[in-house]
């Protein structure tokens, strides 16, 4: 469905993203992960048409996403990750307006998606709270029933009850045969509803992996809160789990994997509370990175 | 050419357009109004003129004197005022229409449906020329009107010169428009096209205005599309404004398109 080839765009200064290859099969939802400033962004840019690259290319279903636009959109929706719409609109007059520029009758399911997003489409786009703007660009993406839709962080602004609602959508689609791209600084997003995932760093594509993989590779830290401190002291001195660091009563475990582990040997304490933090994805490349390196000593 | 766009753009922006057609017809019919009583004193107004300096009449392009109702409004309308008026609606809605959507960003969703670069910048360009067209064309039936109601058949008034006048002007501005097009197609910031298009523009009409004062520096003119616009010269039937139309036009037909190519040939950081 999309096929991104040796990808290279270099911006004065040094950044841009280097030999960035990955392909996309229909009816999947893939991930592309990465620390802000990574890369994301531009790939994605290149993939709508909007850069030229300086070599390399970016194809949806065989048509080159540069020498093609115009053509290729027909295919494709989309987010931007900073949504700006045409100014002195209400949120209906823009999607009208979208909907005569895409060439397709897409009322019925406009108005599905905003029945289901919950929002007041008379809103003129100006008095717009981030959240709501990112509900008309959902709307947007998603009407015209496109084959691929391409979303550039797609749940930042939209409250916990919405990014659900949202993840819901996605799975609705998926399950129709649509096929997605979905960029994302944040791993959680991602878990879900993704196959696959890219993970970019510094311009580069630094690895493919399954989402299951990613998940087994991600770190967990668990704060438990012991109800003794004389418990706190021999589960840290059992050297069961790996202990991460020590306070009082309170002990930090690093987790990954081995989840059995730490619940059978926390269960001989008595637990006043537990606490589970997700690592961000910086930590989690970090350590792909530690791991990687290891392997090749 | 993009229906769909041009018929959203022309309703964001017809309020801004029609304030302009409104404002200079406003201002014609003002001076057609004001003419009979300026015309009783002539004389007096044209020995006046003769008492200053050749350069400063020549450079608010008083040349014409007071003599004809169409020699009065070239210099009273056509040499200074819709010039800037044109110039600054030029600019403004050139950099609107294209560095404006770049800057911001909602250049990606006109770009995200099935249209090509080339049909987007081709739309906006037809969206700037049809304002222009409509301040135009209000601006030449409210002076047709106002000699109608107020100057009738008391005073000379020569029609063709008068619409010779309006199409010179009109394609001085598809010059004008096309060079303010070009700069914001080739921009990213809608400050910068604002201000380079605006230095232009702005500084072509200062050239062609010291090279009329002095004729040590007459060749200051010869950098400046203005040079080209001599209504004076239309309402004293002298001049060629066919050949100035021809290259006006072809100057802004060539601005437009290098505008639509670059454009399209770019990349946008949206």
């Amino acid at each position: 469905m999309l096929v991104v080839d040796g990808l290279t765009k270099l911006f004065p200064g040094g950044r841009g993203i280097t030999d960035v290859s990955f392909t996309v099969d229909q009816g999947e939802v893939f991930g592309f992960l990465g620390p802000n400033g990574a890369g994301k962004s531009t790939t994605i840019r290149h993939i709508m048409g909007f850069m030229k690259p300086d070599r390399g290319s970016a194809s949806i279903k065989g048509l080159d996403t540069w020498k093609q636009q115009g053509v290729v959109q027909k295919l494709v929706g989309y987010l931007p990750g900073e949504i700006a719409f045409i100014e002195g609109m209400t949120g209906k007059e823009f999607l009208d307006f979208l909907a005569r520029m895409q060439r397709v009758d897409s009322l019925a399911r406009r108005g599905e998606l905003i029945d289901r997003l919950q929002f007041d489409v008379t809103t003129p786009i100006r008095k717009m709270s981030k959240g709501m703007k990112q509900k008309v660009g959902i709307v947007a993406a998603f009407m015209h029933n496109p084959e691929l839709i391409i979303l550039d962080e797609p749940t930042s602004g939209l409250d916990p009850l919405m990014q659900q609602l949202f993840i819901e959508l996605v799975l609705e689609e998926k399950a129709r045969g649509t096929t997605f791209l979905m960029s994302s600084h944040s791993f959680p997003e991602i878990e879900r509803t993704c196959d696959r995932a890219a993970i970019i760093k510094d311009g580069r594509l630094v690895a493919t992996n399954n989402i299951h993989e990613l998940q087994s590779m991600q770190r967990k830290l668990v704060i438990i809160v012991f109800e003794h401190q004389e418990d706190a002291e021999a589960f840290v001195l059992g050297g069961h789990v790996p202990i991460e660091s020590r306070d009082g009563r309170r002990v930090t475990v690093a987790v990954q994997g081995n989840y059995n582990g730490l619940i059978h040997e926390a269960a001989k304490y008595k637990v006043r509370s537990l606490d589970i933090a997700a690592q961000n994805l910086e930590d989690v490349f970090m350590q792909y990175y530690d791991r990687k390196e290891a392997a090749a000593q | 050419m993009n229906f769909p766009l041009f018929k959203q753009m022309m309703k964001i922006h017809v309020k801004g357009m029609s304030n302009y057609a409104f404002g200079s017809a406003f201002y014609i019919l003002l001076m057609f109004w004001l003419y009979p009583g300026i015309a009783d004193n002539t004389g007096a107004l044209n020995e006046l003129l003769q008492s200053m300096p050749e350069g400063i009449v020549n450079a608010f392009n008083f040349q014409g004197g007071f003599g004809s109702m169409e020699a009065f409004i070239s210099g009273e309308y056509y040499g200074l005022i819709l010039p800037l008026l044109l110039s600054i609606f030029s600019i403004m809605l050139s950099t609107g229409l294209m560095a404006r959507l770049v800057d911001q960003g909602s250049m990606s969703y006109l770009l995200s449906t099935p249209t090509t670069r080339r049909q987007v910048a081709a739309t906006q360009a037809s969206v700037l020329s049809a304002g222009l067209l409509l301040i135009i064309l209000v601006t030449t039936g409210a002076g047709l009107l106002g000699y109608v109601w107020f100057i009738g058949d008391r005073f000379e008034f020569n029609g063709m010169r008068y619409i010779e006048m309006n199409v010179v002007a009109w394609m001085l501005f598809i010059a004008a428009s096309g060079i303010t097009f070009l700069v914001s197609s080739v921009m990213n910031d809608e400050k910068k096209a604002l201000g380079i298009s605006g230095f232009i523009i702005i500084g072509m009409f200062a050239l062609d205005m010291l090279g009329k004062i002095s004729s040590s520096v007459e060749w200051l003119r010869y950098g400046s599309i203005f040079s080209l616009y001599r209504q004076s010269d239309i309402a004293a039937g002298s001049g060629d404004p066919l050949f100035a139309s021809l290259v006006l036009l072809a100057i802004g037909l060539a601005c437009f398109t290098a505008g639509i190519i670059a454009f399209s040939k770019r990349d946008l950081p949206l």
